[in-house]
């Protein structure tokens, strides 16, 4: 039976960027960044909450996984901001929502109260979006 | 045109056996002997049906045999791997590696090992969807 999710994917445009965005205004670390070959960089980011849950940060580069059209085709999903990534948790949406937005973040929708709690949507800089949720009885 | 089908089951005869001696000083009359072929004749031909001349396939078999050594765990030291693939003189693998591959042997081995300590960091379905197996 499956316990648990160790990875997920998450497609940026510019790994460096990614990087800096993740680290710098969302708060998270570098789990693991290595080159495998010339051209594969394999870049993990967590949260210090969760160092168990690996993030992978991964450019829809053409040549490996994708050919070219499907590479072009994920990037444009990407530029279009139609790709929804996943839901993050805090223990204080408004609060985490001020800090971000005081750091650059773009946020699609401000905190507002929902079913499950208080819940916040923002893009990263390659155009996903998240939820910010806190969750109802967090505090 | 590609050679008929008999001349090329002769030429594929003559490259197995490259790829089962490739180790040992092969000359060319011993290559084309196993082909039933005069050694201009068989070059030729070689040629022809491979894109590479006999030597090159078997400067080619051997390099990728010596990459498969550098990369393996225990420290096999570059002059035994350029005698164990069959080559004479050090000299002349250091730098028909280095034509071949892009780095000299020592420096192969370093980066071979650098990617193989990244690999492990790597989900195995990763390196199988990313066609990293043979990075």
């Amino acid at each position: 039976m499956i316990q648990r999710m160790s990875h997920a994917t998450i497609f940026v445009t510019n790994q460096n960027d990614a990087l800096e965005f993740y680290r710098d205004k969302l708060g998270f670390r570098v789990h693991t960044d290595a080159m495998v070959g010339p051209d594969f960089r394999w870049l993990t980011m967590c949260t210090n909450d969760q160092p168990d849950f690996e993030i992978i940060l991964m450019e829809p580069k053409p040549g490996m996984l994708m050919d070219e059209e499907t590479s072009k085709t994920v990037r444009s999903l990407l530029d279009k901001g139609v790709l929804g990534a996943g839901v993050f948790n805090t223990n204080d949406c408004r609060g985490t929502y001020e800090e971000m937005k005081a750091k650059g973040v773009q946020f699609v929708s401000e905190p507002a109260e929902r079913p499950y709690g208080v819940e916040a949507v923002f893009r990263d800089n390659s155009g996903n979006w998240f939820s910010l949720t806190q969750p109802t009885g967090e505090s | 045109m590609l050679p008929d089908i008999e001349t090329l089951e002769r030429l594929a005869r003559a490259r197995d056996f490259i790829d089962h001696c490739y180790d040992h000083p092969l000359s060319l009359d011993q290559i084309s002997e196993k082909a039933c072929f005069s050694r201009y004749h068989f070059l030729r031909l070689f040629r022809q049906a491979f894109n590479k001349t006999p030597h090159q396939y078997l400067i080619e078999r051997r390099i990728e045999r010596a990459k498969e050594l550098l990369r393996a765990e225990d420290d096999v030291r570059v002059t035994d791997v350029c005698f164990e693939v069959g080559f004479q003189s050090l000299g002349s693998f250091s730098s028909l590696f280095h034509k071949c591959v892009g780095h000299a042997p020592i420096t192969y081995r370093e980066k071979a090992r650098e990617t193989e300590a990244s690999k492990r960091q790597v989900p195995g379905c990763f390196i199988v969807m990313y066609k990293l197996e043979s990075v």
